[in-house]
């Protein structure tokens, strides 16, 4: 693991504010991983807020919803921060109220009551992977530890933070309902040291207890990158490693991000399907970095056109994601989509990366790797082509966290290396064999 | 707007390859002054000439290769100032600046530059002297008085005459011997630099120490002849070894055991070759032949990853 500058300031301390609605909203119907829900609209329909536009008939598949009041323009491939091209609703948008008051009782509710307002709602994990909450709540073993993800390790990035100051309680009723569905023995909250504020929240609302939760921690652990990576999480919190190849299931854990925690809270006690999330908007090139209430399907270019979000420079790149891990799209007409935690500007001084020079072998990538792997020997063989051998270094069980590649004095972009490799093994087994 | 494209992570390290050689090249500054010391105008001279080898041998192979110059990553300055310190003051500068050539050419560049070699370039070039030249690479002279005749180094009384220098010269460096191996407290404090601003790990030195002063400590038990676990540490090359050759990472193990078990291997040769070898030093072998059994190490001491 590797101690990062943070680059959190000042947007860590700002008040989440709710960005204008935009005058169009591009939705994609694959925001998770797993197979596409089916189209349900049409052309010119008309939708309100909480309209179902995609459903799920699939197992490991999420509904989409229609963020608010308008009409769908169109229907068509367009940008997709995590495949590129996909198709998307398009909706003119009329009126950005809504009106999702239920008022459900917890304890009216039975586990399938439960399980069904999640999984109506297309709530996805929205710590990154965007996997669809309500299959990981049927898990197929017996689970005994809830993890909940509060570390949010890469910089710039604090819409987990913001969150967790700003929504405590509302996290809280999340996991005891994560906690009821599961029927966990032991809950633990994991959060970096960097995040005081927000262990301090938890601990006094756990205080009051006012929550029907089961034995439950908040967890202090180290500002190290990539503390919040899920098979490190676990270790970290449980001291139980998920096999190579294996989930967290395996060791009968499971890990929720706490804005997930909040959405599952909505999604039950409001019946407010999932539909925006709060996003990080930070780096050098804006005027203010910040975070904002953003509606699932806001193009970034619509923020500049409402100057919800100005430059300060011209950016030169664009990444959606966090620094370690993110992924640089070619232009502003990119959706926020359900798993998009920020978005960063970047000016031209923080672009230059340095060339490419011959390994030293100084091995720092070797100490850094959080997965014990050996990233010198990635990096090489892929240069060489020599596909097959990479799996005798483990090549698949490399996170691509990028930590190796931020250490490497040579610059080498080891991840890329090891993306490379992986899609050539991949279409290696893909091949039937002649 | 014209906006880059490119594969994560879109954050890196502020230092790169130049910056660790040039640590290297100031924790290494103390182990000049000592130099300059005890061997005055004869250090400057022989730390310039290796430099100055080095460094137009590396130009001489990019004209050749029609490479881009290398130069900025200073490794070229680090073999340099290396192989002055591995030289008696005494050899006459144009050797200094054959071995300078011979260290770049046929230690690192043969290989396909840096990061490729298998064997530490500057020494390398002082086994190539060794072969070449061995009378002249074993003489050796006073400090400060650099007109005296050839003089016997420790290890060499110890090894042929069973007398001992007391451990106070030894430490401060008043003996006679190689140009920048004789005063170990400058090596310690220049190495110590080096480790605790995380530019050489620790393990290879631990391991080292650790296997010389095992082995050392265990003859001195039988025998107090054999030489005291301090005497073996600082005499020779034992500590220059320690801190600036097991350290270097291109001829050294990638994994965190294998350094250790490098250093180890490297400790205990160097205690056998100089009790059993017809030689009285033995840390220049006992790392170029560890040097061979690199890859070897890697393989064996690869490790599980995570989960597994
Ligand atoms: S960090 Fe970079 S230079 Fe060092 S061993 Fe790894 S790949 Fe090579
Ligand atoms: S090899 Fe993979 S897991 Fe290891 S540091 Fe690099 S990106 Fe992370």
């Amino acid at each position: 693991m590797v101690k990062l500058s943070e680059n959190k300031h000042p947007q860590e301390d700002f008040y989440t504010q709710k960005a204008p609605l935009p005058s169009k909203l591009v939705i994609p119907l694959v925001q998770h991983t797993g197979i596409s829900p089916v189209l349900k609209v049409n052309k010119k329909d008309n939708v309100q807020a909480g309209s179902l536009l995609a459903r799920a008939e699939s197992l490991i598949c999420a509904n989409v919803h229609s963020p608010c009041q308008g009409v769908v323009e169109d229907i068509t491939q367009y940008n997709h921060p995590v495949l590129k091209k996909s198709q998307a609703v398009i909706i003119k948008t009329s009126k950005s109220d809504y009106d999702f008051s239920l008022k459900h009782n917890l304890d009216n509710l039975s586990k399938d009551d439960l399980l069904e307002a999640i999984r109506d709602a297309g709530i996805v994990g929205l710590g990154g992977a965007a996997f669809p909450t309500h299959v990981k709540l049927k898990p197929l073993k017996k689970i005994d530890v809830l993890i909940i993800n509060g570390c949010e390790c890469e910089p710039y990035l604090t819409c987990d933070y913001r969150m967790m100051v700003e929504h405590t309680d509302s996290i809280l009723k999340g996991i005891e309902i994560l906690a009821r569905v599961l029927e966990v023995k032991q809950v633990f909250i994991g959060i970096e040291d960097n995040k005081s504020e927000a262990v301090k929240r938890f601990n006094s609302k756990l205080h009051t207890r006012n929550y029907s939760l089961p034995q439950v921690r908040v967890k202090v652990l180290n500002s190290l990158y990539p503390q919040g990576a899920e098979k490190q999480l676990i270790y970290s919190l449980a001291r139980r490693k998920v096999p190579a190849g294996g989930l967290p299931l395996d060791i009968g854990c499971v890990v929720h991000n706490v804005a997930t925690c909040f959405s599952v809270y909505e999604a039950v006690f409001l019946g407010k399907p999932l539909i925006e999330r709060i996003v990080t908007f930070a780096g050098s090139a804006l005027k203010e970095s910040k975070n904002l209430w953003v509606k699932v399907g806001t193009l970034v270019s619509e923020l500049f056109l409402k100057e919800a979000l100005e430059f300060k420079t011209e950016p030169r790149k664009v990444i959606f994601g966090g620094p370690m891990m993110g992924v640089a799209v070619d232009s502003l007409d990119w959706p926020i989509i359900k798993g998009t935690s920020g978005v960063l500007f970047l000016s031209e001084k923080d672009v230059d990366l340095g060339q490419e020079k011959s390994c030293i072998k100084c091995a720092r990538c070797v100490d850094t790797c959080p997965m014990g792997l050996i990233p010198l020997e990635l990096a090489r063989l892929a240069k060489k082509s020599l596909w097959t051998s990479l799996e005798e270094f483990f090549i698949s069980d490399c996170i691509e966290c990028g930590s190796c590649s931020y250490v490497c004095p040579a610059k080498i972009p080891i991840v890329h290396y090891v993306k490379l490799g992986k899609q050539k093994l991949r279409e290696k087994t893909a091949k039937p064999k002649a | 707007m014209r906006l880059l494209v490119e594969i994560s992570p879109h954050l890196k390290q502020k230092y790169d390859t130049g910056w660790v050689m040039k640590q290297v090249v100031f924790s290494l500054v103390p182990v000049v002054i000592a130099s300059v010391v005890f061997f005055r105008l004869r250090a400057v001279l022989l730390v310039s000439v290796c430099i100055i080898g080095c460094l137009l041998s590396e130009v001489l192979v990019n004209r050749l290769r029609k490479r881009a110059s290398t130069l900025s990553d200073y490794s070229a300055v680090v073999t340099g100032m290396l192989l002055a310190f591995l030289l008696p003051p005494k050899i006459p500068l144009w050797a200094a600046f054959l071995a300078a050539a011979v260290a770049i050419l046929v230690g690192k560049q043969i290989f396909g530059g840096l990061g490729q070699n298998i064997f530490n370039p500057a020494l390398v070039a002082r086994a190539f002297l060794m072969a070449a030249f061995p009378v002249m690479l074993t003489s050796w002279v006073n400090p400060f008085n650099l007109e005296a005749v050839t003089q016997a180094t420790p290890l060499a009384l110890w090894k042929f005459s069973h007398q001992f220098v007391s451990l106070e010269k030894l430490f401060l460096g008043n003996v006679p011997g190689s140009l920048g191996e004789t005063s170990s407290i400058a090596i310690i404090l220049g190495g110590l630099y080096l480790i605790l601003r995380g530019v050489a790990c620790w393990r290879a030195p631990l391991g080292m120490f650790v296997g010389l002063s095992a082995l050392s400590g265990i003859f001195y038990l039988k025998s107090p002849l054999n030489g005291s676990v301090f005497f073996h540490l600082f005499s020779g090359g034992a500590m220059l070894g320690m801190f600036f050759m097991v350290t270097d990472p291109v001829t050294t193990p990638v994994t965190k055991s294998g350094r250790f078990i490098f250093g180890l291997f490297v400790g205990i040769l160097v205690v056998i070759i100089r009790k059993w070898a017809g030689l009285p030093e033995g840390v220049m072998y006992s790392i170029l032949f560890m040097n061979a059994f690199v890859p070897l190490i890697n393989k064996l001491t690869k490790p599980k990853s995570f989960g597994r």
